[in-house]
């Protein structure tokens, strides 16, 4: 972690949270979610008649005594599921006076937590061109957690990301967790086919824009001739006043508008992070609020 | 055009300054951003720009540049030349007493000449000179060749009227040398008199026929049986009345009715029976347009210089008897002895007099609060400004000689005094170490004489005893003690009644440490005591108190300033012919509007606040 703002104290805060899992029809045994399927947890779900065969320790016998007829007590199934997390690794991440590249790791990092405390596994990979790059693979358990999450450090924010073409051709998985995608969204590039691909594969998609305050709002004015941080070939040269402020006001809410009706349409989950946003507000407020974590 | 402050014209160096600012600003500069995706994006949604929007970049730097060439001009105070639009004008306004008399709305005469000066002021062109000349009894220039019409309005609305006579040849001389230097300068003459042609002069008359009562030449007479006699002439000027008069002494009064022909001063008389006069008042009752010659105070001059004598002598006889027919009423007399030994114990009953008159004693030291006698020294007395040198016996009386000395004081002590028969048998020699002016001698011995102590006080000497000379039979006696009571203790005031416009005299007596004199208006002046007598100016109407001190002692006297008879009457008849010499040209010279400062303010107040609005608008400053 570039910087350890991921603290012990914080991540004893968020054990407390829960992910919540729509689309849980997969996943393997021995995780905390539970499925739509009947198992073997704790939790009574319904009963049906004794087929022979059947496991005899869940028969109800006061049932029996009542009705003289056998019945066997079905209870929820509770499965692990696969957290996949897609941080992407383009400049323009790391560019800004706050650093969302910083935030965007964060953000990783204890979702990771966050999952591995409910028993999840999980896998963090990095979307740069047209690639997807993975860091770490299917980490088990918070013990792994302090020796695993150390190669984020490692991860180098450059070129440009195209999140569809990376993400489509790998294995996602299939309704077995949730599919985390952390960018700017700050591109031309197509995103759309990248959530609806996830969304088919039955996986819980849940899109983090992450934006610096220079570009939520930004104190440029008076002639500027601005250069693309990701591509020498993209510039921009205006005198910039307040029509164009106004433009660009309408800009970055036709972005928001558009993700968030892509992911609304597909169920998906939305987010905006300010890279100023302390990990308390995002965890605690907005995910809270937007019923990702409860 | 022209202006005020040209310096302020610099102020437009600042225009090229914002003009290679906005150049060197028009530049773009280079940033990086982490994605110009935004701003790209941003062009979908920007408003067809309408052509005439491209002069939109420079309109801030016009507004800059207007700005600053409005608030250099302000600050440079452009000033608009008017082609022969101003003059010069010279007023003389009339402030003295007769000004101050009520015209409609309780305005005086002298709120109505203000208020016509003002208009003039005001409807004269900017840029003209403006001079006031007040005359009373002096002649005041308020101000002179004024150019700020504000200012010279404010001068004008501060002024008071006075109360003397008018005296116009100085204010007319004064507007003389103004047309003489421009024979197109405007005089005006606001007053109330009646003048039966004017030459260059434009005569701006305020008087009209008012019902007016005055009193006039009020005098006293008092007995030291207590009688009080008033007397004095009361005058209508305008129509036969009845008017009321009263008087009050003390807390004695009478009232009484007099019939009066217009025009004419007619007598009236109070008898009051007091025991102690200090003043009396005496009022007419009736309302008038003119307050102020309705009343006169008269006060006892003699009560205001008594004095208390202190007379040491075995044989006190001739000296009381003749102190007394010169008018010396509160005496004291002492021996001696019982005085020596007072003096020895420093007692207070031997101090507070006004005169010591020593009669064969010789007291260790002068005293230093009042004048001295000494008759017959035999003893060097401290502070006496001589020393005794033994007594010279003749063998039968001799004649002393009268000095032929002529100085004025000298002259004053030896008035009446014949001084040929006067014999002595025996008398002290004295040398003297002060200057004192000898008024008789023997061989060359001086044995009357007169000066001033080391004190200060004023000291006469005998060197024989009365009873040894032949002085106190002669009719010469008499007259040379009352020259030197008068020299010894001179009054303070000889009058107490005067007419405004003159001048009061008050002597300045020994001792005499300060005299401070207090107008009815409240104003303080202090008089030099260097002088034997001093004078102050009596400009108001009304009572002046003269506070003197005296060693160590504060004594005050009240004087009486009247209105001056020539004032009283509401409508004067004609006072003759004034003029200045000379022909007018009528032609005035170029006259200035400097209100143009406003317009540029306001100019340059919008041209800020449109271009702080434009940028606060367009780049959005907040």
């Amino acid at each position: 972690m570039k910087n350890s703002i991921i603290n012990e104290e914080f991540l004893q805060q968020i054990e407390a949270l829960q992910t919540l899992i729509r689309n849980n029809v997969a996943g393997l045994f021995g995780g905390t979610h539970q499925s739509k399927t009947y198992g073997s947890s704790c939790e009574f779900a319904d009963y049906r008649d004794y087929i022979p065969g059947d496991d005899i320790t869940k028969i109800d016998w006061n049932a029996y005594a009542r009705f003289e007829r056998l019945y066997q007590k079905l209870y929820l199934d509770e499965r692990q599921m696969h957290t996949k997390i897609y941080i992407d690794a383009s400049r323009s991440m790391e560019y800004g006076r706050a650093d969302k590249a910083e935030q965007a790791l964060r953000l990783a990092a204890t979702i990771a937590y966050l999952s591995l405390n409910e028993m999840d596994k999980v896998s963090i990979y990095a979307i740069r061109d047209k690639e997807v790059i993975e860091i770490i693979s299917g980490m088990v358990g918070k013990d792994s957690y302090i020796g695993e999450i150390g190669k984020l450090n490692s991860l180098e924010f450059n070129g440009d990301s195209h999140i569809s073409d990376a993400i489509i051709p790998t294995n996602v998985g299939y309704g077995d967790g949730m599919s985390v995608i952390i960018s700017d969204f700050l591109t031309d590039n197509d995103y759309e086919n990248a959530i609806n691909h996830l969304a088919d594969k039955k996986r819980d998609v849940f899109c983090i824009q992450v934006l610096s305050p220079d570009e939520l709002n930004p104190k440029i004015r008076g002639k500027v001739h601005l250069y693309d941080s990701e591509s020498v070939e993209k510039v921009y040269r205006k005198n910039i006043k307040k029509d164009i402020m106004q433009a660009y006001r309408k800009a970055l809410e036709y972005v928001q508008e558009r993700i968030n009706t892509v992911c609304a349409s597909r169920g998906a989950s939305y987010l905006l992070v300010s890279s100023e946003d302390q990990m308390g507000d995002v965890f605690f407020g907005k995910l809270v609020e937007k019923e990702v974590l409860k | 055009m022209s202006f005020q402050y040209p310096l302020g014209l610099l102020g437009l160096i600042g225009i090229p300054i914002l003009v290679l600012i906005y150049i060197i600003k028009s530049k773009y500069t280079e940033q990086t951003v982490s994605a110009t995706y935004l701003w790209t994006l941003s062009e979908r949604f920007l408003k067809k720009k309408r052509k005439d929007n491209k002069l939109t970049g420079i309109i801030s730097l016009i507004l800059q540049i207007l700005a600053i060439a409005i608030i250099s001009l302000t600050i440079a105070h452009p000033v608009l030349t008017i082609p022969n639009g101003a003059n010069e004008y010279c007023f003389i306004l009339d402030s003295s007493g007769s000004m101050s008399m009520e015209m409609e709305n309780s305005k005086s005469r002298f709120d109505i000449g203000k208020e016509k000066i003002k208009e003039i002021i005001e409807d004269s062109g900017n840029g003209s000179l403006y001079t006031l000349i007040c005359v009373d009894n002096n002649t005041t220039t308020v101000f002179e060749k004024e150019t700020d019409k504000d200012d010279a309005l404010l001068l004008l609305d501060e002024l008071q009227s006075g109360f003397g006579s008018q005296s116009i040849s100085t204010a007319l001389s004064k507007a003389q040398s103004y047309f003489d230097a421009n024979k197109g300068a405007l005089t005006y003459l606001v007053t109330d008199k009646a003048y039966s042609e004017t030459e260059n002069i434009e005569l701006i008359n305020v008087a009209s026929a008012k019902d007016n009562y005055a009193l006039s030449d009020v005098t006293y007479d008092y007995s030291v049986l207590g009688n009080l006699t008033v007397n004095g002439y009361v005058t209508s000027y305008e129509s036969d009345a009845i008017i009321n008069l009263q008087a009050i002494a003390g807390e004695e009064s009478a009232q009484k009715e007099v019939s009066v022909k217009k025009g004419e001063a007619t007598k009236f008389s109070f008898d009051l029976y007091i025991e102690s006069f200090d003043s009396a008042t005496v009022k007419i009752l009736n309302s008038d347009a003119l307050s102020l010659d309705n009343e006169c105070v008269l006060y006892n001059v003699n009560k205001a210089n008594s004095y208390k004598t202190l007379l040491i002598s075995k044989t006190p006889f001739f000296l009381e008897t003749v102190l007394k027919s010169v008018g010396s009423e509160s005496i004291t007399v002492m021996s001696p002895e019982d005085y020596l030994t007072k003096e020895e114990n420093k007692s207070r009953e031997i101090k507070g007099y006004g005169l010591y008159v020593f009669h064969s004693c010789n007291p260790k030291a002068v005293p230093d609060d009042g004048s001295v006698w000494l008759i017959n020294s035999t003893a060097s007395i401290e502070n006496s400004g001589f020393n005794y040198q033994g007594e010279i016996k003749l063998d039968k009386a001799e004649n002393i000689t009268k000095t032929k000395a002529s100085a004025s004081t000298v002259r004053k002590l030896l008035s009446d005094v014949d001084g040929s028969e006067i014999y002595v048998s025996r008398y002290s020699k004295y040398d003297t170490y002060r200057n004192f002016d000898t008024l008789f001698t023997h061989n060359g011995n001086p044995v009357i004489f007169t000066g001033v102590n080391t004190y200060g006080n004023r000291e006469v000497v005998f060197a024989f005893d009365l009873h040894n000379s032949d002085l106190p039979l002669l009719a010469d006696y008499v007259f040379l003690v009352n020259n030197l009571i008068e020299f010894s203790f001179p009054s303070v005031i000889d009058e107490a009644f005067y007419e405004c416009g003159e001048k009061a005299q008050i002597n300045i007596v020994s001792n005499c440490e300060s005299i401070r004199v207090e107008s009815p208006r409240g104003k303080i002046s202090h008089l030099s005591t260097n002088e034997i007598v001093s004078e102050f100016q009596l400009d108001e109407i009304g009572v002046y108190t003269v506070t003197a001190t005296i060693a160590g002692q504060v004594r005050s006297f009240n004087v009486y300033s009247a209105m001056a008879d020539d004032e009283k009457d509401p409508v004067t008849d004609n006072e003759g012919k004034i003029s200045l010499l000379g022909e007018a040209s009528g032609e005035g010279f170029d006259g200035i509007y400097d209100k143009l400062i406003i317009f540029f303010i306001c100019l340059a107040v919008i041209m800020a606040a449109d271009w702080v609005v434009y940028c606060y608008d367009k780049y959005q400053l907040r």
